[in-house]
């Protein structure tokens, strides 16, 4: 195949990695072949496309009217067996559907619909999201809660504030209070529940965009690491006592996930980690160790959620809850 | 501290939910109970739609949605507060055929008759609210936001046989 066999520093330099190439032999991945089960069919997975993704948004619509709508329309979708707001759909262009535009559709990956799940906001909560731009799990949060109780979706970037508005405003969600502060200083309130999704290096992203993988390096992941505690700590600090803390990457770097968590347990006391499980969707325990480092055995009660077992992209998720 | 953060130093000002309740009941004839769970405040030249009475104190970029315009001579509804609120409308209200939506939805202005008075009326595709349309003489304009318009060769969704409708 030739392709395989192409010097690695060539690639490197030109920060693209062809398709066919060995991924394996690449960094940041080469690296999972002893972490990830089944790692050939990871490595297959990360370079197929994406399937499209939507999600229903029960704030302006209900489901079998919109399934109807798009039965009329000819657009073919199926939803996902573990998630029935969720569905896989047959158009390449889901964001000219009219259903987006009227914000009965929110195009959205898979496996990003998980956190919220794992959240489970109730309606009438305070809840906060403290990295929320774009929105796609803020509308979906404002959803599962009925339009009802305060979300507060904070983000610092102007530019991405915009786009998180944007989306808040076509689904519907009049629950949600925008505000732009730096996450690890939000200010002191006390929320039941708080979603911490924080910036990652993104290589669970790799199936909508290959250069993420050539951006990897272990120094960027140490780098995010000091961002990414210092926001966890705040969101554990912002929750009521008996509240909710759900940390999600969408890389597979244990840097920014097991370690950050297993930090955040070790400087703050009155915290324990949860089992995350959803039914139907197929996933990995978190990682108690990897390469010399000892995250203790709890951090199994996390999940690992890779492209080749419900083909999705990548995403790490931990629950913890204040006592 | 950014521009806009200093424009958002400008608090939101309670707004008395029947005032907003009378502005969409006249209209469009919405009933005032369809607003029930809704507080509205007012910041600059918007009233926004919340689901608290009370805000805790921190500085807002947003809350809630954008619902009236109140910029222009007449007060204007937003395309996103139809979206919501346009499907319990009993007047001033009118529903699209395909090669209608089509134009509505690429942002177009086009002839037709519609027994609604002028000014702003709920459009609606097949049953569903597509937002905001002005109604001047026997023309409708679309009042789409910009970012949210389709371009006709690019909508998805429009079964083959409508595609050449109303053209």
């Amino acid at each position: 195949m030739g392709v395989g066999d192409r010097d690695h520093s060539s690639i490197r330099r030109l920060g693209i990695y062809p398709r066919n190439a060995d991924c394996a032999v690449m960094d940041g991945l080469a690296r999972y072949a002893g972490v990830i089960p089944e790692f050939d069919r990871f490595v297959e997975a990360i370079y197929r496309p994406l399937p499209v993704t939507a999600r229903i948004n029960a704030l302006k619509t209900d489901r079998d009217r919109l399934l109807s709508r798009l039965k009329v329309a000819e657009v073919a979708c199926r939803p996902f067996a573990w998630y029935p707001w969720g569905m896989r759909m047959g158009t390449d262009k889901p964001g000219n559907l009219v259903e987006n535009l009227m914000g009965h559709i929110h195009i959205q990956e898979e496996i990003s619909m998980v956190c919220a799940v794992v959240l489970d906001p109730r309606p009438g909560e305070r809840v906060l999201d403290l990295c929320a731009a774009p929105g796609s799990k803020t509308t979906q949060i404002a959803m599962m809660m009925e339009n009802r109780g305060l979300l507060v979706a904070n983000d610092p970037a102007n530019g991405r504030v915009a786009s998180l508005r944007s989306n808040c405003e076509r689904a519907g969600a009049i629950n949600v209070a925008v505000t732009r502060y730096d996450g690890r200083r939000f200010p002191a309130q006390k929320f039941d529940r708080v979603l911490v999704d924080v910036p990652c290096t993104g290589q669970g992203m790799a199936r909508k965009d290959p250069a993420v993988l050539g951006r990897w390096s272990l120094k960027r992941s140490l780098g995010i690491q000091r961002l990414q505690v210092a926001l966890l700590k705040r969101g554990v600090e912002v929750v009521k006592p008996g509240g909710t803390v759900v940390y999600s990457t969408c890389t597979f770097a244990p840097e920014e996930n097991e370690a950050v968590v297993s930090r955040v347990l070790d400087q703050v006391r009155g915290l324990s980690l949860q089992e995350v499980c959803v039914p139907d969707l197929q996933g990995s325990p978190g990682l108690s160790e990897v390469g010399g480092s000892a995250f203790g055995e709890e951090m199994k009660r996390c999940a690992r959620y890779y492209p080749h077992q419900n083909d999705t992209g990548g995403f790490f998720v931990a629950k913890l809850v204040k006592e | 501290m950014s521009q806009s953060s200093l424009r958002n130093r400008q608090p939101f000002l309670p707004v008395d939910r029947g005032e907003v309740a009378e502005m969409m009941g006249s209209r469009f004839g919405i009933p005032s109970e369809a607003f029930e769970a809704v507080s509205f405040f007012r910041r600059g030249r918007n009233i926004w739609a919340f689901s608290l009475e009370d805000i805790p104190d921190l500085d807002y970029e947003a809350l809630g949605l954008r619902f009236i315009s109140i910029r222009g001579r007449v007060p204007k509804p937003t395309t996103y507060a139809l979206q919501l609120f346009g499907r319990f409308a009993t007047k001033n209200a009118v529903d699209l055929s395909d090669g209608e939506a089509r134009r509505f939805i690429a942002g177009e202005r086009q002839q037709l008759w519609a027994p609604v008075e002028d000014g702003y009326v709920v459009v609606s595709y097949r049953g569903d609210v597509l937002g905001c349309g002005l109604y001047s003489r026997g023309d409708l304009i679309s009042q789409l936001p910009k970012e949210r318009r389709i371009e006709g060769k690019d909508m998805e969704g429009f079964s083959e046989g409508s595609q050449g409708c109303g053209r």
